[in-house]
Order: structure tokens, then C-alpha cells, then sequence
């Protein structure tokens, strides 16, 4: 290889010695700093300028490839933080909405994310990341920015499990804030029904349900939910009551645990009155 | 080593007498170029490269001397001496040197020569640079092919009477 650029440099003496000498001087010329040379850099400054205009296309048509990729990193970049951003905006709603449901609270709340959820089985749960050691204790109610989502049924220091209203096991006295009938609300498995509404009671559609003074576990004037439909069946003695609660469980990310319990006394006295009536 | 000396000293010898002698001899601020005749029989003569090679090193010489603008004669005289090394020939130099060929190689590089010093040289002046580039590339052309006369002449008689012996 050297052997061919030394026989080819040989073959053309003449023209590489012309090359370095015409070199050698316009380096030696370009060293003075008088007009005539400051003349010629301006002009060949403005030449270079036009030539380089001109085939500008040829790096950006190599560089096109480089460039796509890098667009590319940077779309994919953008994109995911466009996702994160939404999702924060989306959370900032949420948190907004439960920080206006706190402050109409007259219980102290406790703030909880949902690590996991339970939607499609007879008994539904939810597992909350707050435990023990952040206040929360069995038989504390649960709820979301849109209602009542639950009860507290077991915790450990740093987790605790919630019986959701469509779990099976659920049940919570209610009354028609309209109307003010009283019923149980609990879930059958499919639909979560206002039960032991008599036939002759003021229900309709649209009517909203809300956790009542006779329950024990919840404070009074929770939203459950709306009134959906409500049946009469022949021969029945109960309207059919399909209530459509008003917290998504889908969508539910963050709740509160209301720092409310059963009072002691009460609960006392109502399962001495059970277990004497034999119920 | 000699012959480099001697090129030297030629070098040198040219340099005075075109500095000292040729300013009384000048038409309207002319002057003939008396390195582009020597340069031109070292071509002749030598070829290509020793010509190149004098020639940078005589117009590095006119350069350093005249503080005026360093590198312009060492190009000029550079590329007129690679033109006149294409009329290299060792069988028929005697022959160029000593007739009206020596003439007409001298009147193209010194043209040359006179035209990439006089363009790079009258950058930047006022007035009509066009007319002026042409004024003095002609002239100072003209009047080195006159003032080659006097060489061809001697090495017409010399190389004739190397014939006849």
C-alpha cells in the first residue's frame, strides 16, 4: 500500500513538488496583514459561502439518517413524558377533589393509595398502603372523592384490606336523601340493590342514596350512590331497588380512612339484644 | 554541492544587480525581471523540478528583500518556473536557448509570472484594476522578453561555437 502511494507520489513528482511549493507560499502570503490579502479572504470568504450554500444538501442528506434516529430517541422521550404529565394532571384532579371531600369531613381522614384491587370475584377487596402504624384500625369506613367505597376488615403495620360495596359480605342501612326511606344497600354478586323498600314507598330513579343514622359502622350522610331503576315485581312485597354507586372502583387509585369507629357501648348492647332473641 | 553554491550565488549576484542597476533602467516604473531569464534557462536546461526549487528559493529571496509582500514572488515565480520545465528537452536545449524559442518561453512565463503577482498585488487598490493589471503584466512582459534578447544572443554565439568544434 505505501509502496503503491510512494510509486504513484514517484510517477507525479512534478505536480506534488508544485503542490507543496504553491502551498508553502500562499501559507507565506496569508501570514501578511495588509489590504490586499484582507481583500482576498473577504472574497474568498464570500466564494466558500456560496459553494458551501449550494452543496449544504449533500451533509444534511447523509446526516438525515443520524438525525431521524436521534428524532426519533427524542419523540419517544417526549412522548413518555407527555404520558407522565398527563397522568399527573389527571392525579392533580383527583387529589384535588379528595383534598375538597377532607375538608368537608367533620372525621379526621387518613390519606391511602390502592396497591391492589379485587373487581371480579363474589367477595371484592381492595388493599390499601396504609396500616397500623398510620392509624387505621379494623371496622374503619373507606371512602373515595365520589362516596362511600368500604369497611376496614383486617391490617397489618403497613397495609390494611377493604371489603368494597361489591363484595357479597358488605352491608350499610342507607336512606333516600329525597324521600327518606330507609333500606339496606348490599351487593348480590351482579347489582347493588337498596333492599326492604316497601311497595308503597316514594322511590324513583335518579334519587340519591346515602349511608343513614341507624347504621353502625358508618357516620350518617355518606353518598353511596344513585338510584338507577327501581321494580315492582307481582306478588312482591319489597320494590327492587338497583342502585348505580357513585364511585368508580375501576378508576379509584387514592381514598381516605375515615378515624371513626363503632361505638363500643352501642355495639355492646345490640349484640347482647341478638344473642337474647336468638337472631 | 558546487552546483547548489553556484546557484547560490547567481541567485544572490541576480537579486543585486535587479535591486541596485535595474531602477536606473526602468520605462514609466517598469523593470524587467532578470530571475525569470535565468529561471527559465535553469528549465530549459534541468527540467521541471530544479526549476521549481530555484525558483522558490530565488523569489523567497526577492521576497525577503523587498519586506513588501512576503510569499507573493515565492508563487509567482514558483508556478512560471513549473510552465517553462514543460519546454524541457536534454537533446534540444542548446537549440531553445539560443533562438527566438528562448524568447517566446520567456515572454509566456514571464506573462505568467506577472499575472498572478499583479492579481494578487492590486488587490484592494483604487482605480481601474483591470486596465492597470493589463498595463503592467504587457509591459513588464515586454520589456523582460526585450532585455532576453542579450542572453539568447550569447547563448546563441556560445552554443554555436561548441557546434563548430
Amino acid at each position: 500500500m505505501i509502496r503503491r502511494i510512494y510509486d504513484v507520489l514517484f510517477l507525479f513528482k512534478e505536480y506534488v513538488l508544485l503542490a507543496t511549493l504553491v502551498l508553502l507560499s500562499i501559507g507565506m502570503i496569508a501570514l501578511n496583514d495588509n489590504v490586499q490579502v484582507r481583500r482576498i479572504r473577504t472574497v474568498a470568504t464570500v466564494a466558500f459561502g456560496v459553494v458551501e450554500d449550494r452543496l449544504s444538501f449533500i451533509p444534511t442528506y447523509f446526516g438525515l439518517r443520524s438525525e431521524n434516529a436521534l428524532l426519533r430517541r427524542i419523540n419517544v422521550s417526549l412522548a413518555d413524558e407527555a404520558s407522565q404529565l398527563r397522568e399527573e394532571k389527571l392525579e392533580n384532579i383527583r387529589l384535588r377533589q379528595l383534598l375538597g371531600l377532607k375538608q368537608r369531613s367533620s372525621y379526621p381522614l387518613t390519606a391511602a393509595e390502592i396497591v391492589s384491587k379485587n373487581l371480579t370475584l363474589l367477595r371484592n377487596t381492595l388493599t390499601l398502603d396504609a396500616g397500623r402504624l398510620d392509624g387505621i384500625e379494623p371496622l374503619m369506613p373507606v371512602v373515595g372523592d365520589g362516596g362511600l367505597v368500604g369497611l376496614v376488615t383486617d391490617v397489618s403495620d403497613h397495609f390494611s384490606v377493604v371489603n368494597i360495596l361489591w363484595n357479597t359480605d358488605f352491608r350499610v342501612s342507607a336512606k333516600i336523601q329525597r324521600s327518606r326511606v330507609d333500606g339496606i344497600v348490599a351487593w348480590d354478586g351482579r347489582t347493588l340493590a337498596l333492599r326492604n323498600v316497601a311497595k308503597t314507598r316514594d322511590v324513583v330513579p335518579g334519587d340519591v342514596v346515602l349511608s343513614s343514622e341507624y347504621s353502625s359502622s358508618f357516620p350518617p350522610d355518606i353518598r353511596i350512590g344513585i338510584v338507577s331503576d327501581v321494580q315492582i315485581q307481582e306478588g312482591a312485597l319489597f320494590k327492587t331497588v338497583t342502585v348505580m354507586p357513585t364511585v368508580d372502583f375501576v378508576k379509584l387509585e387514592e381514598v381516605f380512612v375515615m378515624d371513626y369507629l363503632p361505638d363500643e357501648e352501642r355495639s355492646d348492647l345490640e349484640q347482647e339484644a341478638k344473642q337474647k332473641t336468638g337472631k | 554541492m558546487e552546483h547548489y553554491l553556484r546557484s547560490a550565488a547567481i541567485a544572490i549576484l541576480l537579486l543585486l544587480v535587479q535591486t541596485t542597476f535595474m531602477p536606473f533602467v526602468a520605462l514609466g516604473g517598469i523593470l524587467p525581471d532578470l530571475f525569470i531569464l535565468w529561471l527559465v534557462y535553469i528549465a530549459v536546461r534541468r527540467g521541471q523540478i530544479e526549476a521549481m526549487l530555484t525558483g522558490f528559493g530565488a523569489g523567497l529571496l526577492q521576497d525577503v528583500v523587498s519586506t513588501k509582500f512576503f510569499g507573493l514572488a515565492v508563487l509567482s515565480k514558483t508556478v512560471s518556473s513549473f510552465a517553462a520545465g514543460y519546454f524541457f528537452n536534454e537533446n534540444t536545449a542548446e537549440q531553445t536557448l539560443g533562438s527566438y524559442r528562448y524568447l517566446s518561453i520567456v515572454g509566456l512565463c514571464s506573462l505568467l509570472h506577472n499575472l498572478i503577482y499583479f492579481v494578487i498585488f492590486l488587490q484592494g487598490t483604487e482605480g481601474p484594476w483591470l486596465s492597470s493589471l493589463v498595463i503592467l503584466c504587457l509591459s513588464t512582459t515586454l520589456y523582460t522578453v526585450v532585455v532576453s534578447v542579450i542572453p539568447m544572443f550569447a547563448f546563441s554565439q556560445k552554443f554555436s561555437t561548441s557546434w563548430a568544434q
